[in-house]
């Protein structure tokens, strides 16, 4: 078939597989990671203490590297904020090295999420002349840019010199179109090319576990669409269009073609026709004050069915994607108890805030 | 296909000894290959899990050579065939 392509002239269509895959290594390797995730326990302990007892209680638990190599330089908040932020780095690059042939090639395009949100975490920036030190606080460097790098673009003068500098990267010709006041279409254009080249990566999915990845990412973006959903409806936007261009392609249940246009009561009850509703029926109300109950809730669906899709597919892709949003989590409800203490929060205000598991 | 006729000269050929011979090559041969696979399968994986956590050797160990039954079943079988 590629000699009667090679023949025609086509190009035959690009290989996806690099190499077998070593899943049983690799899944058995994640799955004990897992098991050293913070217990749920450890929160309430957390929100009782102070951030130095935060950051020494930390600094005994698997973070214990990232706090003592970034302690010299930074301290407080700061210190628990790069150090969360270079473990979870270092994590997902591991992960790479870890895995192989396809494995490999399906954690890469997932782990490209942290690209686009360096670039979108410099471009905003830059754009809005925050200090050098600053951004660093805030990247990730857990894709294909390394944080050296990274710290490299932050360090340019503008925005305009970061796009010039990822001119080999796939991002280019979506950032070229940046004139310095389309930032928000810029990520949302990012943000669709990125799930538009993970469903692209994955095929067309025939195995088990393939299948299950495409239920996971389709979930995601269903989770994304329908908190988008409600941030426009609670902000009164009603232009079908303007709602649509917000959202993401390819979710799993819902059908955002039909629920743009609605108003919020009939918005609720084609909602109530979906399995989301179980999770969010309690705090959807249109009089709520935040969707930060709705959104926590949210989450947690996502966290529990990756969870059972990994039950449902031991030795898969599954474990290891259930695991990068666990260990995502972690650092993000971390980051929360950090950065409240640190603004003097209630302790029940930040409670409300966790996603605990 | 080989013919009825070809395979009555083939076994009066080999004889009994042979065939014997060869169903114990098969039983050894066909348990011998499961047992690798389990054991390359159950074996990575245990070297996965102490990778992370040195005090699964133990565990990891034991579970590594329990496919080694297979290859025993074939050699019981192989001496039955004897």
């Amino acid at each position: 078939m590629r000699l009667l392509e090679r023949f025609r002239g086509e190009t035959p269509p690009q290989k996806k597989k690099k190499g077998s895959s070593n899943y049983a290594y690799a899944v058995t390797r994640v799955r004990v990671m897992k098991s050293k995730l913070l217990p749920k326990e450890s929160y309430p302990r957390l929100l009782n203490m102070g951030i130095d007892e935060i950051t020494r209680f930390i600094q005994e638990s698997e973070y214990k590297n990232d706090v003592d190599e970034l302690a010299m330089k930074y301290s407080g908040g700061d210190l628990a904020e790069h150090a969360l932020n270079r473990n979870i780095a270092l994590t997902f690059d591991k992960l790479g090295r870890i895995s192989s042939g396809e494995l490999n090639y399906l954690i890469t395009a997932y782990l490209k999420r942290y690209e686009i949100w360096n670039i979108k975490t410099l471009l905003r920036g830059k754009l809005y002349n925050a200090p050098v030190e600053e951004i660093l606080e805030f990247l990730i460097a857990a894709g294909q840019f390394t944080y050296s790098f990274l710290s490299e673009l932050a360090a340019k003068a503008t925005s305009q010199e970061i796009v010039e500098a990822l001119r080999k990267t796939e991002y280019y010709p979506l950032l070229q179109k940046f004139d310095g006041t389309n930032l928000a279409d810029i990520e949302n254009a990012l943000d669709k090319m990125y799930y538009s080249s993970l469903f692209e990566a994955i095929g067309k999915p025939k195995s088990k576990d393939r299948k299950l990845l495409t239920r996971f990412i389709k979930l995601e973006v269903d989770v994304k669409n329908l908190s988008n959903l409600f941030r426009l409806k609670k902000a009164g936007v009603k232009q079908s269009d303007e709602i649509m261009s917000l959202m993401i392609e390819g979710g799993l249940e819902l059908n955002t073609e039909k629920l743009a246009p609605l108003p919020y009561e009939e918005f609720v009850n084609e909602l109530q026709k979906t399995h989301y509703w179980n999770s969010i029926s309690g705090v959807a109300d249109q009089d709520m004050d935040s969707l930060i109950n709705l959104e926590r809730r949210l989450t947690r669906k996502y966290l529990e069915y990756t969870t059972t899709f990994s039950h449902a597919s031991p030795i898969s892709i599954m474990p290891v994607m259930d695991y990068i949003i666990h260990k995502n989590n972690e650092v993000t409800n971390l980051r929360i108890i950090y950065r409240g203490k640190e603004v003097g929060l209630d302790d029940n205000l930040i409670k409300d805030q966790l996603v605990v598991i | 296909m080989v013919d009825a006729g070809t395979v009555a000269v083939a076994t009066q050929m080999i004889g009994d000894a042979g065939l014997k011979a060869i169903g114990a090559g098969i039983a050894i041969t066909g348990t011998g290959l499961a047992s690798g696979w389990a054991e390359k399968e159950i074996g990575s994986a245990a070297i996965g899990a102490m990778a992370e956590n040195e005090a699964l050797f133990g565990k990891g160990l034991i579970l590594t050579v329990i496919p080694e039954t297979i290859v025993i079943f074939g050699l019981v079988v192989a001496l039955l065939i004897k």
